[in-house]
Formats: C-alpha cells, structure tokens, sequence
C-alpha cells in the first residue's frame, strides 16, 4: 500500500508539486527568518568576541533604564586608578564608544542608512582587538582611523579628510589607518577611531569612561580578577569577564533581533495559513475525483484506515517535500531579505549564511504539520467512500449536508474570534501577547467566514458575475455558472485569496490613517513653519545648532526638544525637556490642568505630567513623583499641571527644565528644533538661509524640513514599513492564486466530458480559454471584494478604540480600486495555463474519455 | 411461491451452501416514493458452481448481488457466506471478509492506472498484507494469459486484457465466491468470450464458485445456473439451456 501511495503521487506529480508550493513559500519564509537572525546572531557574537581579545575583565555602567538608542551611561575616570590597585591586573585601560556621526570632507555620511555610527578611542597595544590592513593608529590628536567596510562604501583612503561629530560641532581628521576586526563584518555600522581624550572631548565625556579593559597577571583567572574588582568599584559599575560581557551584549542584540523574528515568522504564519486552505482544496478534490478507486480499493477488502493513511502519507510527503524545497528557497530568501535590508538601510552583519539544525526541524516539523492538519477533513472524508462506489458510473459521494453544524460551528468560531479581537483590545495589552490574540481571533474569524463562505458564492457569483456575463455573452454565462457549480471549491479558492488581500486592506488603511494621523498632529501641535531634526531623524544633533537658528534673519523663534527615558515612580516613560522662553511659540500644549504660563514658567524640579501617565500613577497637581535616571540616580519632581498627550505626543509623557534635563539626565543634545518665523518672512528663502548657515557653522547633520517636508519624510517611512508589508504579504497573495491555478486544472480535468461536448458543438479553443478565464476572474474578485469589505471591517473595528488616542482612520478608495483591478489581472494570469490545457483537449479523446 | 421456482441442482444439496440469503427485501425511498427493489428472495448458492443472475432493468438483479456481496444492507432479510451471518457485520469485520472471501470483477475494470498488471494482481495480497503464494499467481497469471504482460500498465493493455488482469486479481485470494458485475458489458465480442472462457475454467478446475449478473444471454449461457428476477422477486431458476433459450426466457420476463 505505501508503494502504492508512493505511485500515485508520482503519477500526479505535477499536481503535488503545486501542493507543495502551498507549503514551500510559508517554510521559506520560517527558514530564511531563522537563517538571516541566525546568521546575524553569530555575526554580532564574532564581533563581540573578537574585540574583547586580550581583555580579560571589562567594567561598564548599569544601565537603570534602557534609553531609546541603546546607549549605556559613562562613570568616571577616577574609577580606573582603583582597578589598576587591585592584586593581579596586569594592565587596564578606560575607553570611550559612544554613538556618533562620521562624515566625509563634504559631510556626506559614510553610513548606510539606518546603520549607527561610533566614536571609539584607542588604547594600549594589549586591548587592540583590530588589525591595520593600511596605515598605523592615530599617533596624533587630529588623525583617526574608519573601519575597512566603511572606508570603502564611502571610498575614503589614507589621507583623507573624514569629520566627526560627538555632541557638538563637527571636527576634522586626517584618515591615517583602515582597521579591520578579525575577519566579521559590521554589516552598516561605522567606527572611527581616535586618541582617548580626543574621544573624550568629542563626545562630552571628560573625565568620563565608556568601560575599562583589563589584563590579568598570568596566573589570575578572569573570574578571580572580576571578583576582587567588584569589590572595590562603586555599586552602579558592574564588572564582568571578558566572556560574560560578550554574551550579554550578544544577547541584548538577539533580543533587539526578535522582533525582526517575531514579525517574519508572523507572516510565514500567514502564508502557511493560506496555504493551509490551498491544500485543503486540492486534497478535496483529488479525494472526490477518487472516489471510485477508494471503492475499489474498499472492495478488494482495504479498511477505513488504510484509505485514511494512504490520502494522509499522500500529505505527509507532499508536506515533506515542500518542506525540504522551503528550506532550500529559504536559503536564498535569507540572502535576498537581507539585500532587502541593506537596500532599505538597515544592513545587517554577516559572516556566511548558518543553517542550524533547529531550523531543519523546525521548518520540516511546520511543513509536515500544516500539509497533515489541512488534508484531515478530506482524508477522513475519503474513508466514508462505500466499496459500493466501485460500481457506480457517476458516484458523487457528498458527505451528509450538515448545513446546521457548519453553521453553529461558523457561528460559534466568529463569535470566539471577535472576542478574543475585542478582549485584547479592551485590556491594551501590548506587544507579542496582544497582537497574538488579535491574530488568534481574525483566524477563528477568518475561518468561519470560509466556513460560511459557499452560501456567499452563488449569490456573489451572480452579482459580481454579471458584468462579466454582459460582455462574454454565452462564455461567459458559463463561466459563471462553472463558477458557482461547486460552491465550497470557489468558496475555499477565494478565501485564501480574501485573507491576503483583508490583510492588505486593512494595512492599506491603518497606514493611511497612521499618515493623516501624524499630519494632523504636525498641524496640531507645531505652530511653526520648521522643524529640525538630526539627519534622518535618528540621532539628535548638538546643543549648540538651536542658538544657532535663533539668530537666523526672518527666524522669531527657536526651540530644541530633548529626551530621555526615565522612570517616573518606576513606570519607564519618555520625558522631554524645552526652553521655557519660547516654547508656547513654536509648540501647542493641550491643557487638562494648567495653562501656557505653566509651561513658560516652568521651574527646575516641576513637571508637567501627560493626563495618561498621570492617571495610571494616581497623581495630581501638587503631588510629587520620583524620577530615576539611567544611572539609577533619583530625582524628586513636583508636579505643576498636566496635559493632555495623544498617541504621537512630540513632548512625551512630561516635560521638566532643560537644566534639571543636562544636571540630573545628562541629555544635552536636542532630538528636535521647532522653529517659528518672523511674521512675513519668506519661508523658502529662511529655509536655505538656515540650513546654509548651520552648515557653515559646522553643524551638518542638522535637517531643515518646513512642514511639508516633515509630512513627507514621516509619510515616506510610513510607506517604506508598507512597502516591505506589501512584499511580505505578497507572498500568501501568490500562494492563494497557486490555488487557483490547481484548482482550475483540477476542475478542467473533471470537466474533460462536458468541455469536449462544448468543442463538438463548436466551441472554438479560443472561447474554451475565455470561459476559463472568465471562471478565474470571478473567482478572484469573489476573493478581493470579500477581502476588502473583511480588511476594511477589521481596520473600522480596531480603529474604534485607537481613536480615543488621536487616531483617526481614512479610507485610501483609489488604492482599493486599484488593488481589486490587480486582483482580477492576476486571476487573469493564473488562469493562463489552465485555459491552454483545456482548449488543448482533443475533442474526439474528451467525448470518448472514460 | 419463490421457493418453489428456486429449484437447486438436486445432487449438490448434500453439501452446506457457500452463499445462503433468507427473506431479501430492500426497499429505498419511504411513502409515495417507495421502491421494493427486492421483495421477499430466498437463495442459496452452493460450492464450485457458475450462477448467473438475470432480469430486465429494475428487477433488482444488481440490489440482489450488492447485498449478497455485502456491498449494500438488506431492509430485511439475512445473507450468510459460509455460515456467516454478513447483513449485520460492522465495516471492520466486512473489510475482513472481503479479505478472506470475496473477490469482485467490476464492468469497468478498475484497475489503477499507476500499477503494472502484476501489481494490480496482486494487489488485494499486499492491502491484506498477505504473502502471496508465488506458484498459485504464477497460475493465475498464465491462466489469464498474460504472462509476456505483467510489467504492462493498464493504458497499454486493451480492454479485453485488462478485464482479464481483474479476473487474475479477483481469482489470486482463492475467493470463497467470486462477484462479476456485468463483467463483458465493456467488452466486443471476442474479448468477452475470453473473460467468460476464464471464469468457467476457474469453476471448473480449481471449483471456484461464481456469481454473475449480466443482462447478456450469451454471457449467461455460460453459467451452471440462471437465476431471474422480475420486480424484485425470482421468477425463473434453472440450468441455461442455450444463448436462445435465454433470449426466449428474457422476453418473457420483459
């Protein structure tokens, strides 16, 4: 029997290839995913090796609370003389590697996108981790050294000019060195190098230290000599072997990563979930269209069971097969996810591609099961075949009309689906457990939609058919009516469609909301014509650039907006600080309690709260509060009114006092600058008045955007994420029109008899293939419109509570139209091959087929 | 009144029959609708003999043989093979009956397309997981005259060739009875004469006990025995005399 199993799929080779496909682009995805994080995982562990070589024990700050770049607070230098005392270091040495910019004598960045940049000091010969593959380590305070990947996307050599900026104006270097760490990549990340106090001034860190790098005496194990460090460093230090520090940077990366992980293997988990329909139909099909031979089969005394195995190992290979395929496809994909990546500016390191044997099994265990679970219901059906089916001429074994079961379980399953959607939503859980229950419940809602879906078909046939009807006349009618033949093969056929395209409707939407939304807040909250920002709106820019703009002719105001994380009676949320002078110019607070005279006099230790964090904290006007800083440090703050934050708030959840901000947080630098112009002023011509001036004056990372501007750049991000959305539900797309293909073929094959009728009766080829596309259009518009009135419904549903946080949706219809135009297109293309095979038929073979 | 018709070969009835049915009905269909497609049959079949069953469409002679097969349920009534009391089996023990005793020949071949001849031949064996006893197929096969075609697939074999696989697939579990369903009613003349020729050469070397319907006097004239039925009920019982004789019976009948 198993050989028998092993026949039959090869004699319909080409339908369980197509099968497969239904798995392969799903596995794909889940193996590729694992390859690039693994790979990338293994990259970032490599580096973190590599350069910690010759350091045995390295000291770093606690970081109290982690702060939106990444970056770990510095302590102070004094710290190093203590270590140097302690029995057993042979040597130690403080450094600084703080986030910076590095750009080339024309301040173009040398980084690729995204990617950060660092400002590292060099040290002792024994903490060296890099090699010099040209030129020799800064010997003077105006050279420095750029890592190899960096100087030649930048094509800088020795010689060259390169200009850094820490926290304040940009400075020049002479290029004397290219390093190299081991033999790993950094993927986009830039590291310049230069003299230890040239680092420190630089980056505003006098008598300040990133971390100290020690050498043991031989003899002295790490884990000996980190122990008696710890016991003479402050508290806030921690102190770790040169191994435990590598893994705990690597791990906090891995963790950055899962993310990444989490939202690709969300949309294999899509892909899959379609896939899982286009197998279910194939499987539905070839089980009906086998009818006969299971009785047969039955007759010469096969049990249930071993027709059950034999349709579930038919699925168990196919899941095997596409599997393996996935996992191979996966391979590439990982290679070209990460151009994608790299294209997009946010290249990852990458030494050679690592396919782990947890990815194997993974995928073939996902692969197997899914190809399983989705043939059950038509393997099971297959054992319901009588033997008596042998004999009959034209048996179709309909399995009992359960229409009140599948109702109450379609009823049942959308009830179940829309509460888990309602309850994730009502008890604002964030991050991987919410979104899980919200995708959770749209399954159980999807899949009682195609429960309920045949009863649609008809009618939807009739409706949607009827244009189509109108031109193809007579084809067409046919078409039409094929289409709605076999209700629950449409149905399933354009569910799986309708899941991609709902989900493209609904980030179709959410995105063109998230647009309105934040154009709205630029409106709202920026009474000024400019914002400024650090080149791509990532790091913030010095100090020194808003007095700068201030003194701009045609500029009334200007003022910088710093941030920080801080916990504020131990909830982490992020705070702003501003210039009380001008603020109320340039920004619009939304008062709950208090007024603008509570921003323009503001005192060092107020703060002016957001109602949210407020309310979640219980506290009011006149109630103080506690802010802990990154180092740990806490800071008593009293608090002078509250406003009312939206979602996207530009101030935070609480503003304090630019000083009480560089004193008791560090932050000196401003994450934006919000400018208004004397009234009359040209804004084009104050705009490259300030620009011109900012980078005479050294400051070349500072953007200029007017308000348009600042539109388009967050509407051009917004659109990048939907961009890579699109790509990756393209993917589901693709396979559910697979399973238009092989449902078609299927269809055709049965439909040998009746097409050669038509042919006798003189239809010609060409409307044989007109009446197969007709049927694949309409099928594909059953799926797009029902996956755009889905999309559309869920986006209404999930706006509902979002509103309450200034979100507000709008309905991009042009896009829409244009996605169900593609929709039909594509249903035209999968029908091309099928609608040849079927005016291929020989009409006399197609009479006379038995 | 069946009873009286249905008059067996007297020299037989020593011996148990192999397929004994007692007070057949079937009905489909409830109220205005119903159908009596069997109406009251007593049967028996004994051991190593070639029974044909025969009626006008509607008679009940296809009913008369899934039922006997254990293919289809009587409304009531009791079928037993071999003592076995079969119309109350569950689909397990039916699937091991199948295994054991019966074999069936289809109008329409039903051979698997994706097997050689051998393979479909064999192929009962290896559902069964049964060792097949290499000497009997080799028989089978050269009995059925196919042994330059074993490696043939279907599609390369005509019609008449095929059937004959599925007679050699019917016949390798030595069967207890063999069902043939209108089993020359896809085939000319000649490739007819073959099957026929095979199934009363197996009745009478080895004693194998066939049952037949046909609706083909020619076909029928082969048997041993000729049963008929007219609205579900046996009305005619008795040796074939010739082809002709059959025709005269069938006219009568109609």
């Amino acid at each position: 029997m198993l050989s028998l199993t092993f026949k039959n799929l090869w004699a319909r080779k080409w339908r369980s290839l197509m099968t497969a496909v239904a798995v392969i682009f799903g596995i794909a995805l889940v193996a590729g995913t694992y390859v690039l994080t693994d790979t990338t995982n293994q990259a970032f562990d490599q580096i973190f090796n590599d350069s910690l070589a010759g350091t045995d024990v390295v000291v770093t700050a606690k970081s109290e609370v982690d702060q939106q770049d990444g970056s770990t607070p510095s302590f102070s230098a004094k710290v190093l003389k203590e270590v140097k005392g302690v029995d057993g270091v042979k040597q130690a040495a403080g450094s600084i590697f703080t986030q910076g910019a590095i750009l080339d004598k024309d301040a173009d960045s040398v980084g690729g996108g995204f990617a950060p940049q660092f400002i590292a000091s060099t040290g002792p010969k024994i903490f060296d981790a890099v090699t010099y593959p040209e030129g020799h380590k800064p010997t003077g305070p105006h050279e420095a050294t750029l890592d190899q990947a960096a100087a030649d996307r930048a094509g800088l050599g020795i010689g060259d000019t390169i200009q850094l900026i820490g926290s304040g104006r940009a400075v020049p270097f002479k290029l004397v060195g290219i390093t190299q760490l081991g033999g790993s990549s950094f993927g986009g990340t830039s590291i310049a190098a230069v003299q230890l106090p040239v680092a420190q001034a630089l980056t505003d860190k006098r008598g300040q230290f990133d971390q100290i790098s020690v050498a043991a005496d031989s003899g002295v194990s790490p884990e000996e000599l980190r122990d008696r460090i710890a016991k003479v460093v402050p508290k806030e230090l921690r102190v770790e072997t040169a191994q435990e520090n590598a893994d705990r940077n690597a791990s906090e990366i891995k963790d950055s990563l899962q993310f990444l992980t989490i939202a690709l293997l969300a949309f294999a988990a899509i892909a899959l979930f379609v896939g899982s329909f286009v197998i279910f139909n194939v499987f539905s099909i070839t089980v009906a269209q086998r009818t006969r031979e299971f009785g047969m089969l039955r007759t010469l005394g096969a049990s249930r069971r071993q027709i059950l195995r034999t349709v579930l190992i038919e699925g168990l290979i196919i899941g095997l097969v596409g599997a393996i395929l996935g996992i191979v496809v996966g391979f590439g994909l990982a290679a070209g996810l990460s151009a994608v990546l790299k294209a997009v500016g946010a290249e990852l390191p990458a030494n050679s591609l690592q396919l782990l044997p947890r990815t194997i099994i993974v995928s073939l265990i996902i692969g197997v099961g899914v190809t399983v679970v989705s043939s059950l219901i038509p393997a099971f059906r297959s054992t319901r075949v009588p033997p008596i089916a042998a004999l009959a001429e034209n048996l179709v074994v309909g399995g009992k009309n359960r229409v009140v079961i599948r109702t109450v379980i379609a009823v049942l399953l959308a009830a179940l689906g829309l509460i888990l959607i309602a309850t994730a939503l009502i008890s604002g859980k964030d991050g991987g457990s919410g979104a899980a229950q919200i995708g959770g419940g749209a399954v159980c809602v999807l899949i009682a939609i195609s429960i309920f879906a045949p009863k649609l078909v008809t009618p939807a046939a009739r409706i949607l058919g009827a244009p189509i009807e109108k031109l193809g006349g007579l084809t067409g009618r046919l078409a039409r009516e094929n289409a709605q033949r076999n209700p629950s093969r449409t149905a399933v056929t354009a569910a799986a469609l309708m899941i991609g395209l709902a989900l493209i409707a609904f980030v179709t939407i959410f995105a063109s909301g998230l647009s309105s939304s934040v154009n709205k807040v630029i409106d709202d909250q920026l009474p000024g014509e400019i914002t400024l920002q650090g080149t791509g709106g990532i790091l913030p820019f010095p100090a020194g650039a808003i007095p700068v703009v201030q003194n701009v002719d045609g500029v009334e105001a200007a003022s910088g907006v710093r941030f920080v994380s801080a916990k504020v009676d131990g909830k982490t949320a992020a705070i702003s600080s501003v210039d009380p002078a001008d603020i109320v110019k340039v920004y619009t607070v939304e008062w709950k309690e208090g007024s603008d005279s509570d921003l323009t006099g503001l005192k060092d230790g107020q703060l002016v709260i957001g109602d949210k964090l407020a309310d979640d904290l219980g506290v009011g006007v006149g109630d103080s509060v506690t802010l802990t800083s990154q180092k740990g440090r806490k800071f008593k703050f009293k608090v002078s009114s509250i406003m009312k934050t939206d979602s996207i708030s530009l101030a935070g959840e609480g503003i304090i006092s630019q000083n009480s901000m560089a004193r008791d947080f560090n932050q000196k630098s401003d994450a934006v600058g919000l400018v208004k112009l004397d009234p009359g002023a040209d804004l084009d011509k104050t705009q490259t008045l300030i620009e011109d001036t900012l980078k005479a004056k050294d400051f070349p990372t500072v953007d200029v955007l007017n308000q348009g501007e600042l539109k388009d750049q967050q509407k051009s991000q917004i659109n990048g994420l939907l961009a890579m959305i699109y790509v990756l539900l393209a993917l589901a797309v693709v396979v559910s029109l697979v399973g238009i293909v092989v449902t078609l073929i299927l269809s055709i094959y049965e439909r040998t008899r009746e097409l050669g009728m038509l042919r006798a009766v003189g239809m010609s080829r060409r409307q044989v293939r007109r009446m197969v596309r007709y049927e694949a259009v309409i099928t594909a518009v059953i799926g797009a419109v029902s996956g755009l009135i889905v999309g559309v419904v869920f986006a209404f549903l999930i706006g509902i509570p979002l509103s309450g946080d200034g979100f507000e949706l709008s309905y991009p219809i042009g896009t829409l139209i244009v996605i169900l135009i593609l929709t039909a297109l594509a249903g035209v293309i999968a029908a091309i091959y099928p609608a040849r095979k079927a005016a291929k038929l020989d009409v006399l073979e197609a009479v006379s087929y038995e | 009144m069946e009873s009286t018709l249905a008059a067996p070969d007297q020299s037989q009835s020593s011996e148990s029959p192999i397929v004994k049915a007692v007070g057949l009905e079937r009905i489909y269909g409830e109220g205005q609708a119903e159908v009596r497609a069997l109406d009251g049959v007593d049967v028996e079949f004994e051991e190593g003999r070639f029974t044909s069953i025969m009626g006008p469409s509607g008679s009940g002679k296809s009913t008369l043989m899934h039922i006997l097969a254990g293919l289809d349920k009587p409304t009531a009534g009791i079928v037993e093979i071999e003592g076995t009391d079969i119309t109350h089996l569950d689909d397990g023990d039916l699937t091991q009956l199948r295994r054991d005793k019966l074999g069936f020949v289809f109008q329409f071949f039903n051979l698997l397309p994706v097997l050689t001849a051998e393979e479909n031949i064999l192929l009962p064996l290896s559902i069964a997981r049964k060792k097949p006893d290499q000497e009997w197929v080799d028989q089978v096969i050269d009995r059925v005259g196919l042994s330059d075609r074993r490696d043939h697939r279907p599609s390369e074999l005509s019609g008449g060739q095929q059937q004959r696989v599925a007679v050699a697939r019917a016949l390798v579990t030595k069967p207890a009875v063999l069902f043939a369903d209108e089993p020359t009613g896809n085939l000319d003349s000649k490739a007819s004469e073959d099957v026929l020729t095979l199934l009363r050469g197996a009745v009478d070397e080895v004693g194998q006990t066939v049952i037949m319907v046909t609706h083909e006097p020619d076909a029928a004239a082969h048997g041993d025995r000729l049963i008929a039925l007219r609205d579900g009920k046996l009305v005619h019982d008795a040796p074939p005399v010739s082809a002709d004789n059959v025709i005269e019976l069938l006219k009568t009948l109609a």
